[in-house]
């Protein structure tokens, strides 16, 4: 039991110094409050947001965003990813999309999506799904290439369908690789919504954490954009620690694959 | 090992901390001014493409940056990192709010600034319905300010449409508008403003004049007061320089124009109808600062009731 309780002690602990160090600093280094602004001012301006409620609808928001642009960045990537594992032609397609794709930043296509797509939500969702797509497809055929081989004989024993095939053998095999995507893909995503919704602005009064956090910095708010980045790094923490830890848990723990 | 562990992230903490203490010292005093690109600019480019600023009093050296928003300009200068800025009275006026102290030092340049859409359906600010966007640079800036100024005269409440607004710099905010997406109108300045007019079906729902009530200065010069002492015998120099620019800009607009075309990379005739177009102004008076002051106040995008008289810049 103590063995389980000791990463969040210490980390506790180190975020309670780092706590105590920014606000020691921000009282006696005689920086101005509007650089670095004391701990108790970022946590009176959190709360008060929390509770006008203009916070949290922003946050839910972004989760929706993000929830919309993980899901089919995700099931786009595994078609992707499987088809080209599957047939030839569509291997080499997908190298080349990886090679055009995959190093180009969201923020470079803004321009563009603007053109084509405008500034809504749609465009938002896109720029999540191309920063998500492509860490899924790279990750998720590595995953397929590692794949042992007696697991391939298994399904070809069985005389698996090439649907089955995949679903059965070639997606749990790689597990890992597409948890690992998806972290990444979880990460990038979140840098994609931030900087479009500081861009895009509010639709209908709402427009997300970046713009909460844009809207703070235009004002010179500086205690309401510590805010809106505790809240980010909060929901980082509680999905890394409650969702991720649980779903490898369940999964590649339990079968082995990652100790 | 704990204990090491906790000294490294100690000192990479104390390494982070902000504040610039420590100035690099050297015989020449060094004054770092922040500007942005337009034609409002235009006598900053003068002072640049004519070396105006070489005869500078003696040990003061000049290093111009150029931003891409007031905001950058405003947390460089809270930061202790710049010491003279050019921007709209509105951020400069939050600023003064949030507690920056910082004063105005003089104008810059009048400039017509307008809505403008390509939406036949809208023709006043009536029209505007949930679905239609309005695009300009941010929230807080004075094409914001103005918006909302008319929204409170027209529609009677100055935050009805900040539902609809979207952030674009003016290029992508012109892009935007014409490529006929979402946004439907664009709240801009010369030349921008001039291109969208001409383009198939713009027409302008609101000119800067007609949103605040008479003529106001777009751009003007402002100083930190952690910088005074380094900026109090510079800043006459400038002053009297700016003025001159200022007046060469208005009296021979043809030269001023050839002169300013490469860096503004524009034809010289269309640089020359923007340097004359009908408000474009340049002049060191500062008109307008009671005026955004009371509405900012009153729609509260300040908090405090700050007095221009105490803005000013004295030395």
């Amino acid at each position: 039991m103590k063995k389980q309780l000791s990463p969040w002690v210490n980390r506790s602990l180190y975020i309670l110094i780092l706590l105590v160090v920014w606000e020691a600093t921000a009282r006696y280094s005689g920086v101005s409050p509007l650089v670095l602004p004391p701990v108790s001012g970022v946590f009176k301006v959190l709360f008060s947001s929390l509770l006008d409620g203009s916070l949290a609808a922003n946050t839910l928001l972004s989760l929706g965003l993000i929830a919309a642009g993980l899901g089919i960045g995700s099931t786009l990537g595994i078609l992707l990813a499987v088809g080209a594992a599957r047939w030839k032609p569509a291997r080499d397609l997908v190298d080349t999309l990886l090679l055009i794709f995959h190093p180009l930043p969201g923020i470079a296509l803004f321009p563009l999506v603007i053109l084509w797509f405008g500034v809504g939500y749609f465009s938002i969702v896109i720029l999540i799904v191309h920063s998500v797509l492509w860490p899924m497809v790279t990750n998720l055929l590595s995953g397929f290439e590692s794949l042992p081989e007696i697991y391939r004989m298994v399904g070809t024993n069985y005389q698996l369908k090439p649907a089955a095939f995949s679903f059965y053998i070639l997606l749990p095999g790689s597990f890992p690789q597409f948890i690992a995507g998806f972290k990444i893909g979880w990460a990038r995503a979140w840098r994609a919504l931030i900087s479009a919704e500081m861009i895009f602005g509010a639709a209908g009064g709402l427009g997300g954490l970046g713009w909460f956090i844009f809207k703070r910095r235009v004002f010179m708010d500086t205690p309401g954009i510590f805010a809106g980045l505790i809240v980010i790094i909060v929901i980082g923490m509680l999905v890394e620690d409650l969702i991720f830890t649980a779903v490898e848990k369940r999964t590649v723990l339990r079968w082995g694959m990652k100790s | 090992m704990r204990n090491k562990s906790l000294l490294l992230i100690l000192f990479s903490l104390f390494t982070l901390i902000p504040g610039g203490c420590q100035k690099e010292k050297s015989e020449d005093t060094e004054i770092v001014i922040a500007e942005q690109f337009g034609l409002a600019y235009a006598p900053l480019q003068v002072l640049k493409e004519t070396g105006a600023l070489k005869d500078a009093p003696e040990g003061t050296r000049v290093r111009w940056v150029r931003t891409a928003n007031a905001t950058a300009i405003r947390e460089a200068m809270a930061a202790g990192r710049m010491d003279i800025g050019f921007m709209g009275i509105p951020p400069f006026l939050i600023g003064a709010d949030r507690g920056m102290d910082w004063k105005v030092f003089g104008g810059l340049s009048r400039s017509p600034l307008g809505l403008v859409t390509n939406l036949p359906e809208l023709r006043t600010l009536q029209d505007f319905a949930p679905h239609h966007r309005i695009a300009l640079p941010q929230p807080g800036s004075i094409q914001h300010i103005l918006l909302s100024m008319a929204a409170e005269r027209i529609l009677g409440d100055p935050q009805v449409l900040d539902g609809l607004l979207v952030t674009l710099s003016h290029p992508d905010g012109m892009n935007a508008l014409l490529s006929a997406t979402e946004v439907s109108a664009h709240f801009t300045a010369p030349p921008y403003l001039m291109k969208e007019l001409n383009a198939p079906q713009g027409h302008l729902l609101l000119s800067g004049e007609e949103a605040f009530g008479g003529p106001f200065t777009f751009i003007i010069g402002v100083t930190s007061a952690a910088s005074a002492k380094k900026v109090e015998p510079f800043l006459p120099f400038l002053m009297k320089k700016i003025d001159e620019a200022c007046v060469f800009l208005n009296e021979n607009p043809e030269e001023a124009a050839k002169m300013l075309a490469p860096s503004y990379n524009l034809p010289e005739e269309e640089l020359l109808t923007l340097l004359t177009a009908e408000g474009t102004r340049y002049g060191t008076e500062v008109l307008g600062l009671n005026r955004f002051i009371e509405f900012m106040h009153a729609a509260g995008y300040l908090e405090q009731p700050l007095s221009a008289e105490d803005l000013q810049y004295r030395p």
